[in-house]
């Protein structure tokens, strides 16, 4: 009866308040990629739909995007955009 | 319910001399049924008492074309419902995919939209705040035993209303979240608790899983109706599901157990109650149980379901999934559900959470204008249904509530330690007994899966 449903146990999920990753740039976006698909498979130029993500989670990149670079993207910027390396350069062009 | 009208009196008549089984069953829904049925695989002598004229409960199909079926109760499932799956394929059952190609309606206050994809024009920033701060009270909750999470007392006794109030700023967000609610577990904010809230999140797969179509809880439906899962099952124990059997009380004693239904008393060595929890409390049981199945804040599920027949999906020509979102009632969401063999066009709304009650309280002639005029201001190219459903789950009398039992303060520190555990020689059933897909069909087929486990050991 104890099965986890979630496989959220894999890689221990970090909290909203926790840090995700250091530096800045395509690896710090990545970093949240990673945290919000529970998935360690991201590199920079990796698409977030292909890896799984839909709507849902990409405003949850969002909001960590905002809390952790206070940059508020929107929903379009993201679609146009959703991979770390491409979200990194819409961070530096919203600053 | 007609299934009510040729029950006799509510007092178990002690004279009738008891017909004798090896287990009975109580409740022909999904759980019951795949109870009664893995308990007839071993070999072992089952009844079933059913209280409706038909198996099936909160699983209910209706005929809108020829051929053609839409589901008025529990309708979708996805890849992780294994054991639904399995069943399924040993009835003989498919699945069919729920299609959602072509834009999204929304009417979310002042922003009147046609977006593509499911996203709502919203603030994303606040939406993603608020599923952050979901996800984190989800993945912090103890799936197999709520009541053991960290902080569960305090949790346990915050409504998810009041941790709204607290925690969500943005006033996008504090529109969408009773939406998110609604659609996710037909709750109203005020009737659960948080740690209900997380737990059902989590028991689903996770906000994710849950909430998507493609790859997630809606992926598919089953071919021809829900409700044929439970009709081949029914079909396979033949004769051994009595209808119209309503149960009034179960007494045990040292030898066996007494179970007193409509048409007379069963003795059996056991009892499974496949009954929401709301139903389980209402029977009569000597000895009475240390804790009872709900407590004092369990609510019904909110969740009317209305079916809109229409020549054909005219929404599709028009580049539309049917898909909306809506912040004012009575469909606060809108999906296509149009049966796969063709024929006719339906849209299925979803009157949830407190919205729910308002509608199921409208006599029949106001919920059909109000619903049909909100399609058509939703839709403009539909002309006037061909066909028109509402299904009250809320005031049912045999189901009371849909999708499930809703969990509110107090609950599962108080019922949740007992949630299986057999009261002597009383097994409990039901989706609402499963902490894996609580709420879903799933759930209910894993519970029946347990207790069959359960009474094969004893």
């Amino acid at each position: 009866m104890s099965v986890d449903t979630t496989g959220a146990t894999a890689g221990a999920p970090a909290g909203p308040g926790a840090p995700d990753g250091p530096g800045s740039g395509a690896e710090a976006v990545a970093a949240i990629f990673r945290r919000v698909l529970e998935s360690s498979d991201v590199t920079a130029d990796s698409d977030f739909f292909e890896l799984g993500g839909d709507s849902l989670i990409a405003t949850r990149v969002l909001s960590a995007i905002a809390r952790n670079h206070g940059v508020e993207l929107s929903f379009e910027d993201f679609l146009l955009a959703p991979t770390p390396e491409g979200l990194a350069r819409a961070i530096e062009a919203a600053r | 319910m007609s299934g009510t009208g040729h029950l006799a009196d509510d007092h178990p008549d002690p004279t009738a001399t008891p017909r004798t089984t090896s287990a009975v069953v109580v409740g022909a829904g999904l759980a019951g049924l795949t109870a009664a049925a893995g308990l007839a695989a071993h070999g072992i002598e089952v009844t079933v008492l059913e209280a409706r004229d038909r198996v099936g409960g909160r699983m209910h199909g209706l005929q809108v074309a020829p051929g053609g079926w839409v589901d008025a109760g529990a309708a979708y499932l996805g890849e992780r419902h294994t054991e639904l799956l399995a069943l399924m394929a040993d009835l003989g059952l498919k699945t069919t995919p729920t299609t959602m190609l072509g834009a999204s309606r929304f009417a979310l206050g002042a922003e009147d939209a046609i977006r593509d994809g499911r996203f709502p024009p919203l603030n994303a920033v606040a939406l993603g705040d608020m599923f952050e701060l979901l996800d984190e009270l989800t993945a912090a909750v103890r799936p197999d035993a709520p009541w053991l999470t960290p902080d569960a007392e305090r949790l346990d006794t915050t409504t998810a209303a009041a941790w709204a109030d607290r925690h969500l700023t943005h006033p996008d967000a504090r529109l969408f979240f009773p939406l998110f609610l609604g659609e996710m577990m037909a709750a109203d904010p005020a009737d659960v608790s948080v740690l209900h809230m997380a737990f059902y999140l989590r028991s689903g797969g996770g906000i994710r899983y849950l909430n998507a179509f493609e790859g997630g809880a809606q992926q598919d439906r089953v071919a021809g109706g829900a409700h044929l899962v439970c009709e081949r099952l029914a079909e396979r124990l033949g004769a051994r599901v009595r209808l119209g059997a309503q149960v009034t009380a179960v007494h045990q004693d040292g030898d066996g157990v007494t179970v007193h239904a409509a048409g007379g008393p069963y003795r059996a060595d056991v009892a499974v109650m496949a009954v929401p929890p709301l139903l389980a409390d209402a029977v009569e049981f000597r000895p009475a149980p240390p804790v009872g199945r709900a407590g004092e804040r369990t609510a019904r599920g909110c969740a009317v379901k209305v079916n809109l027949v229409y020549p054909a999906p005219l929404w599709r020509e028009h580049g539309l999934s049917g898909w909306s979102v809506n912040a004012e009632g009575p469909l606060l969401s809108t999906v296509d559900d149009s049966p796969a063999e063709g024929g006719v066009g339906v849209l299925t709304g979803f009157v949830t959470g407190s919205e729910a009650h308002r509608f199921a309280a409208l006599d029949p002639e106001r919920r059909r204008a109000a619903a049909v005029a909100q399609a058509a201001r939703l839709f403009p190219m539909l002309p006037e249904p061909i066909g028109f459903h509402v299904t009250d789950w809320v005031n049912e009398p045999y189901s009371r509530g849909c999708y499930a039992a809703l969990f509110g303060p107090g609950d599962w520190l108080g019922n949740g330690p007992t949630l299986t555990v057999p009261h002597g020689r009383v097994h409990w059933a039901g989706t609402e007994t499963s902490t894996e897909f609580f709420g879903l069909m799933e759930g209910a087929v894993r519970s029946g899966h347990r207790v069959v486990a359960e009474i094969s050991a004893r």
